[in-house]
């Protein structure tokens, strides 16, 4: 992410320009203590910069998921680190088949973390059942039970069309208005 | 002090869990911080396969045992297209057994890796998976080249193999499996002395070779109880009966072992991989029976015989003859087994698949009793349990 | 390999002959059938015999056949390590007769027991644990029996007002597409209507068993 000089739109590439305004705008900040910003653009940015994904592998997919976590695809460089719990993170992907049985024990998962919170619906069978769509046992769609902000499709989706979701989550998240929600 | 009856306590265990390898969920009975009693709840990736086996027909039904054990999806195939081939008594040219045995190879590669280092994870070594995942991406690249798809290959189908390998596709495995033998090497230097990995793992769920025959365990969970039986030697099929490999067994059937016989078995697979690309014969890949097999895009553009094979089998799929067979592969966790039962439709009657999880799951009341609660997640990870094929 | 097999077929059904009913060769595999009551003789007896010593239960499921009056097949696949061989034990029953379990000789057995009894309803008498095993807790029916639809009774959502989830009767959007391609001419039977008695004898006798 460059850095936006107030009142232009483009973002500065990285050199002699950029150091010039990031050495005034911390020289401001030494001078008088704060500095002056777009709110709802420095939440969006602090929101998007680190999206902890909560590791809920289910099924197939959790494997395309570890792979995207791996040092291949290296997630990390976005900020996105995996955590074990739920209260940590910002955003849940579901990567797998989700049952029946499963169903209550997710909305539970997600009804503990913290807002806001976003849902990555990863595979089709996440998506809508896939190919476990006629099942006795399948949620068709875990949009029946949480709401969903990003579906990726495949069966599995490989590790990069899982980079590419979570880079469109954060294209969502910046585009939202957090102030007139 | 007199003595003081102390209360158990239950502690659930998952269903969400970093460590349950998916979808577990344990009651865990306990004394303190030792497991008195384990009890393993499955089904919550249930997904009725076998149900859905019995509503597609053979040509649909094979997809759904890559997604059973979706760490090495290529073993799986193996067995259900080994026993439609028994029912339909039908033979696979040279070709398509090698490649069929190179890639299954490839599969317990996929697996061990994962396990080993899945594992390793488990016991707090985060290294090993971020070393040796690049190899499995290595190897994804290599089921997509074959296949186009990384993990759910459908690749084996029965009669042989979708497609044949393309070109180089055979020397950059073979330039590959020269660069391999290095990186388990540098895993072993992180895993197999590592002080913190064995006081997680030696001695711990300990079984013995009775209580295995008693348990139902089979692969490398039985080899590392000491017993040699590996299916690819006992009963050897597609072309494993021409390949010359160790079978490697453990002595005290503890995590330990278990982790050092998948390791062991990551070499032996190397040489079955090098034997298969030097022997791999030519000629077609799969077999020549048009019900069972599509004719090439080729001549479906100037046959018409070819268009109606094609379109025949892509509706309707074959009809198998009526009768029932078990069939088992070594897979990487154990013996796959699928027990197909056939009416003479072109739907499997009944398939009932034995997946190794469910019956190695099933003795984690045994490995645990009297543990730490820690050492649950060592036996969980050592038992190489992938929730797939345990709950189908 | 079958000759071995047909010995072993000979040997079993000639030690406990009151047990077993009868043994079947097909694809060189070995089957025998076994009265309901006398299954765990059998299994204790394949397992100790000296000439048997099939010591690992690979599997145990039951098949349906709605059509029969004893609708269950419940099958045990056995392995022997000793003479490399494999066997399965066949025996029939319906819902209500139950089947004396065999969690005694094999503890494996317990599992897959339980599998048998949620996916088909075949009830193991003297089972330490008979609870459903796979599916959702709760559920009612046996998914697997032939006369279970595909796509259940009850399906899952998450209700806004009441803050959990809730079963629903099953609504399809699109009904699960099957499609029957057997006509008479072609299909189940190899044999054409009014041609029976041209057909090869073996043929028949193949046919029966299979649906038996």
């Amino acid at each position: 992410m460059g850095v936006i000089p107030p009142g232009e739109g483009a973002p500065l590439p990285p050199g002699a320009a950029q150091d010039a305004l990031l050495q005034q705008v911390t020289g401001e900040l030494q001078d008088k203590g704060f500095v002056v910003a777009n709110v709802d653009k420095l939440v969006n940015w602090a929101r998007a910069g680190s999206l902890w994904p909560m590791t809920f592998g289910l099924a197939c997919c959790a494997v395309e998921m570890i792979h995207a976590y791996m040092s291949r695809y290296d997630l990390d460089r976005f900020g996105v680190v995996p955590r074990p719990s739920p209260r940590q993170s910002d955003v849940i992907i579901v990567a797998g088949t989700l049952t029946n049985k499963m169903a209550p024990a997710f909305r539970k998962v997600y009804d503990q973390m913290a807002e806001p919170r976003y849902v990555i619906s990863m595979g089709s069978c996440a998506n809508g059942g896939g190919y476990y769509h006629y099942s006795y046992s399948v949620v068709r769609g875990c949009d029946r039970v949480v709401p969903v902000d990003i579906y990726i499709p495949g069966c599995p989706p490989t590790a990069e069309a899982l980079v590419y979701g979570i880079l469109q989550l954060k294209k969502k998240i910046n585009r939202t208005g957090t102030l007139w929600r | 002090m007199g003595e003081t009856r102390i209360q158990n306590y239950n502690l659930n265990f998952g269903p969400q869990h970093p460590s349950a390898h998916g979808v577990l969920r344990l009651v865990l009975e306990m004394d303190g911080e030792i497991i008195d009693r384990a009890d393993p709840h499955i089904g919550l990736l249930h997904r009725g396969t076998e149900k859905l086996i019995e509503h597609k027909n053979y040509v649909q039904a094979v997809p759904y045992f890559d997604r059973l054990d979706y760490v090495s999806p290529q073993n799986q195939e193996h067995a259900f297209a080994l026993a439609v081939e028994k029912l339909l008594g039908l033979e696979v040219p040279p070709r398509g057994q090698y490649i069929r045995v190179l890639y299954a190879e490839i599969g317990r590669l996929l697996n061990h890796i994962f396990t080993v280092c899945a594992y390793a994870m488990d016991t707090g070594a985060m290294t090993p998976m971020l070393w040796m995942f690049e190899e499995r991406e290595k190897l994804m690249e290599f089921c997509e080249r074959a296949s186009g798809a990384r993990m759910h290959m459908n690749y084996f189908r029965p009669g042989g193999v979708s497609f044949d390998t393309p070109p180089d596709l055979l020397d950059d495995i073979a330039a590959w499996t020269e660069t391999f033998p290095a990186m388990i090497d540098d895993l072993e230097t992180l895993l197999t002395e590592n002080r913190i990995f064995k006081q997680r793992t030696v001695d711990i769920g300990v079984i013995t070779a009775e209580q295995c025959f008693d348990w139902g365990f089979s692969g490398p969970n039985l080899r590392a109880a000491g017993v040699a039986w590996d299916l690819r030697k006992a009963q050897p099929y597609d072309a494993y009966a021409k390949m010359d490999f160790d079978v490697p067994i453990g002595k005290h059937g503890d995590c330990y072992d278990r982790y050092l016989v998948r390791v062991y078995e990551m070499r032996q697979c190397l040489r079955i991989i090098k034997q298969c690309l030097e022997e791999m014969p030519g000629g077609r890949c799969k077999t020549n029976d048009r019900k069972i097999a599509p004719p090439s895009r080729a001549d479906m553009k100037h046959s018409m015989e070819a268009l109606i094979h094609h379109f025949k089998l892509y509706t309707e799929g074959y009809h198998v003859p009526a009768g029932e067979t078990y069939t088992a592969v070594e897979a990487p966790k154990g013996e796959f087994g699928v027990f197909l039962v056939s009416d003479g439709t072109n739907k499997p009657y009944r398939c009932k698949i034995r997946a190794p999880g469910f019956a190695h799951l099933q003795a984690m009341d045994l490995l645990s009793k009297g543990h730490m609660l820690a050492d649950v997640v060592a036996n969980i990870g050592s038992l190489d349990v992938v929730f797939g094929e345990v709950d189908r | 390999m079958d000759l071995a097999l047909k010995d072993l077929g000979e040997y079993i059904t000639g030690h406990i002959p009151e047990d077993v009913t009868g043994y079947d060769l097909q694809l060189g595999e070995l089957s025998i059938t076994v009265r309901p009551e006398s299954i765990v003789r059998v299994l204790t007896f394949l397992r100790d015999d000296v000439n048997c010593r099939f010591k690992q239960l690979m599997d145990v499921c039951g098949v349906d056949y709605p059509e029969r009056e004893l609708r269950f097949d419940v099958v045990y696949n056995l392995l022997s390590l000793t003479n490399n061989s494999r066997i399965r034990v066949k025996l029939e029953t319906d819902e209500d007769t139950p089947v004396p379990t065999v969690t005694e000789v094999f503890s494996c057995a317990n599992w897959w027991e339980r599998e048998a009894w949620d996916l088909y309803g075949i009830y193991f008498s003297s089972h330490p644990d008979l609870r459903r095993i796979l599916t959702d807790y709760g559920f009612e029916g046996h998914p697997l029996r032939k006369d279970f639809p595909l796509s259940g009774f009850k399906e899952i959502r998450y209700d806004d007002e009441l803050k959990r989830v809730v079963y629903e009767p099953v609504k399809l959007t699109q009904e699960f597409r099957s499609f029957d391609f057997l006509s008479p001419w072609e299909g189940v039977q190899p044999v054409l209507p009014g041609d029976e008695k041209a057909g090869d004898p073996e043929d028949n006798a193949a046919e029966t068993e299979g649906d038996g």
